[in-house]
């Protein structure tokens, strides 16, 4: 408990010693998770439409013409049971006769004395929200194709990749401009520690001279360097929260949006958590890059 | 207690200590004299594992400090106490932080703590300054704090490097006064010195090293 105390003594000791370096590294920090803040809420935000578009792509399937009527209430729940599929809706050869009167009403002369609706009776499938990636629906597709009731499968493939290479450019882009702001970030809080550490330099030869360890003497700066990283990790939170509210305010009922300021959201608390934490993660860094490249300190 | 084996000690090139060999018992007061760059303060650092010999053994307590690793040092430090002729005080601390450190790193309780740190600061007649800032005391005050915080874990060992180096004649006296209070308490006292005072005053082995050699080793001073 005492070396509890010491440690938390010593870490709010040398930053309210450095205030000034250690407004610079909270601010740095904050600015840093603000730009990646950024970066993530559009990702986050541009992730959540395409997973309403995706909802929105359909696979049809035409069964068999002479499929028994047993079979075909065999097939719809088989395909129902598929966890890939949102929601199912059979469209028999009356209703696509229906849907297609309706919708060229002037071209319906073409059907006459045909007799019966030559269209053929299709089974129309919504992909669950979370799961429409390609592999899934190829897979899914793939499965349906070789099914002995099921005479074909139309759906929009090349539709369905772009959206997914969409997304997997943003979180490659997400990675690389994260991985660039957190090495700014740690090294501007690597600097900062370093600063406390030269000016302590006396201090830490005693803790050596009566028996510390090099743990014991870099867990105060590690605990320093976490409460900058949560510090301005909180800064950043507050800004973003701030500044989404203020743009949501503005654009709403802008018709130049079409509705987009509506469907907005922000991070949901655990993503919020998380950018604290990740604030706490480069302090941490911050301080271990100072102790291992200044001090070369053993752990 | 501490062993010597034919140690020997470079510094870029130089020798700083050549061929020493020499025992000591647990509760003996030995003195390190000579002149300057004589190899005294190499010779404490060494025992205290703060330099590592380029040639031959160590023996302290039976444990080879030639060979400890970089991760046993410190645990090898907090059996003995160290004093130096600059105090290494935190300036901005009470008298009672300061002698509480080690304790803190060994991780005693607070109870425990507060106990030993009054003993401490008792047996060098410092406990009525117990909340006073470091910056504040006397170089005698000082020393004698600093004395405290190295007795404070009840060392076995206690070195001490010219511990009166900055202090006038009369405190000179108190501090060794001081040591030789330790001293006959039981705990082996190895101090470097050349304060021909402080040598009469405390009468150990006396140990002459001059030029990285051990001249002579003699008992009692006459």
């Amino acid at each position: 408990m005492k070396r509890l105390w010491y440690f938390i003594h010593e870490a709010y000791t040398s930053l309210r010693t450095h205030r000034t370096s250690t407004l610079i590294g909270m601010v740095t920090t904050a600015f840093t998770l603000i730009s990646f803040g950024i970066f993530l809420l559009l990702y986050h935000n541009v992730h959540n439409l395409l997973g309403q578009v995706q909802h929105t792509i359909q696979v049809i399937v035409y069964p068999n013409n002479d499929i028994e009527s047993g079979k075909l209430r065999d097939l719809q729940q088989g395909i129902k049971a598929d966890p890939a599929v949102d929601s199912l809706t059979f469209i028999s050869k009356q209703d696509a006769l229906t849907e297609f009167k309706e919708q060229f009403p002037e071209e319906v002369y073409l059907l006459e004395g045909l007799g019966e609706s030559p269209f053929p009776a299709s089974l129309v499938l919504t992909m669950a929200a979370k799961t429409p990636t390609t592999d899934i629906i190829a897979n899914l597709v793939n499965r349906l194709q070789h099914h002995p009731d099921i005479e074909r499968v139309r759906y929009n493939r090349d539709w369905i990749e772009r959206l997914t290479l969409i997304i997997a450019y943003m979180e490659f882009g997400a990675l690389v401009v994260g991985s660039i702001l957190a090495l700014a970030s740690i090294t501007i809080i690597a600097i900062t520690v370093q600063l406390a550490f030269h000016t302590r330099q006396q201090e830490i030869e005693i803790l050596r001279l009566i028996g510390a360890t090099s743990l014991f003497i870099s867990i105060p700066y590690l605990i320093e360097g976490a409460i900058l990283g949560a510090a301005g990790g909180g800064m950043a939170l507050g800004f973003l929260r701030g500044g989404f509210e203020l743009l949501t305010h503005k654009t709403q009922g802008l018709s130049v949006f079409g509705g987009f300021s509506s469907v907005l959201e922000f991070f949901p608390l655990p993503f919020s958590l998380l950018l604290i934490a990740g604030g706490i993660l480069l302090g941490c860094l911050g301080t271990l890059t100072t102790i291992y490249g200044s001090l070369r300190f053993r752990l | 207690m501490i062993q010597l084996f034919h140690v020997s000690k470079y510094y870029d090139g130089c020798l700083a200590l050549s061929d020493i060999s020499l025992r000591i018992e647990k509760g003996e007061c030995v003195l390190l004299t000579g002149p300057s760059g004589a190899g005294k303060t190499t010779l404490l650092k060494l025992i205290f594992g703060a330099e590592h010999p380029d040639e031959g053994q160590i023996l302290v307590q039976n444990r080879n400090i030639a060979r400890l690793g970089g991760s046993d040092v410190p645990y090898h430090r907090r059996t003995m106490g160290y004093v130096l002729q600059d105090f290494k005080l935190l300036p901005q601390r009470t008298v009672s932080e300061n002698v509480a450190l080690p304790l803190i790193i060994r991780g005693l309780s607070s109870f425990e703590s507060r106990r030993k740190v009054l003993e401490a600061l008792r047996a060098v007649g410092m406990d009525h300054k117990l909340s006073t800032i470091a910056s504040v005391l006397s170089a005698g005050e000082q020393q004698r704090v600093c004395i405290a915080r190295a007795i404070v874990n009840s060392p076995i060992i206690l070195l001490a490097d010219e511990p009166t180096g900055n202090l006038d004649p009369q405190l000179t006296t108190e501090i060794a006064a001081l040591f030789k209070a330790i001293n006959t308490r039981g705990t082996t006292v190895m101090m470097a010195t050349h304060n021909r005072q402080v040598v009469e005053q405390l009468n150990g082995r006396i140990l002459r090293l001059d030029c990285g050699h051990l001249v002579s080793d003699q008992g009692a001073y006459t």
